[in-house]
């Protein structure tokens, strides 16, 4: 009878957590970062847009993009400058993890993707992709990391970050509409 | 010293003190009236408008003709000041925590040329 509940109750268990929405754009699952670890998904998620911007400065002729890939390379390692600060004024050494992982290991494929176009085509696959990298991102220092922060510089930091994150959303999405049209 | 030399003295000195009062005060005052002094201008004022958070606050404002803007990056990105029309006058690259001064002689729409949704105005009476 014993057996049986415990069985009974992991179904259940498993049951409720497959229909439950996921909360947490990157996170597999529900564990709390540390703040090592979220100063490694802020560095790797500023490297992931500095990699695409790269690779829009070598593909791309569109002055826009071109404006636009140097604003994230410039702002993101400004970001990545700030959060390096940081962690070496708190003797922090940021903490590989699920999210960085997988922040990282998707990055890879939308490299892959974006050296694949070229031409218009090009343009139009890397803004789309900042604009929803800038919106998962977003939703991810908002609702994750800015909360799971315990010091409170770290926490400082990434409420500063946040505008900037919406800032080149916006920017993104005015870009987009102009190559939709 | 004769009485006549002390009444000279003291209507003298009352008689300074009250021209002295008189050039201190206009008329007008008497009856809570500002001055009318057409020719004298206002002192030039200091505007200052924030950076902060990817906005410029405010972000539109008023001032008069020899007043002096100064903008001040508090965000821990660069920015820059750009008239937007037609780019006829720039800031140079401002970096977090610095600032930049301009005595517009003409009302302007300006933007962040790098961040191309931050935008302001001021209009110079």
């Amino acid at each position: 009878m014993k057996r049986i509940n415990i069985f009974t109750a992991t179904v259940f268990a498993l049951g409720i957590c497959a229909f439950m929405p996921s909360t947490k754009s990157f996170a597999q699952s529900s564990t709390k970062l540390t703040d090592p670890e979220i100063a490694s998904v802020a560095v790797v998620a500023n490297q992931n847009d500095i990699g695409f911007a790269t690779i829009a400065k070598k593909k791309s002729t569109n002055k826009d993009i071109l404006q636009f890939a140097q604003t994230m390379a410039t702002d993101h390692q400004s970001v990545i400058d700030q959060a390096t600060a940081l962690v070496k004024k708190l003797g922090v050494t940021p903490k590989d993890n699920a999210v960085s992982k997988k922040l990282l290991s998707d990055a890879g494929n939308t490299k892959k993707m974006l050296s694949s176009k070229s031409g218009d085509a090009f343009n139009k696959a890397y803004i789309d992709n900042e604009v929803s990298y800038h919106k998962a991102v977003i939703d991810e220092v908002g609702n994750v990391l800015i909360p799971d922060a315990t010091n409170k510089d770290l926490k400082d930091l990434l409420q500063k970050v946040l505008p900037i994150l919406k800032t080149h959303l916006e920017h993104a999405e005015m870009l987009q509409k102009k190559f939709n049209q | 010293m004769s009485t006549v030399t002390v009444f000279l003295r003291s209507s003298l000195i009352a008689l300074g003190s009250m021209i002295f009062l008189n050039g201190c005060s206009s008329p007008s005052d008497e009856n809570n009236i500002p001055a009318e002094t057409p020719e004298a201008k206002p002192a030039p004022s200091l505007y200052i408008v924030q950076i902060e958070q990817m906005k410029f606050l405010p972000a539109d404002i008023t001032v008069h003709s020899g007043d002096t803007i100064m903008w001040v990056n508090n965000d821990i990105v660069a920015h820059d000041i750009t008239e937007e029309k037609n780019k006829s006058w720039s800031s140079s690259l401002l970096q977090p925590g610095k600032s930049w001064k301009l005595v517009p002689k003409s009302s302007a729409d300006y933007y962040c040329s790098i961040h191309a949704v931050m935008k302001g105005s001021f209009e110079v009476k």
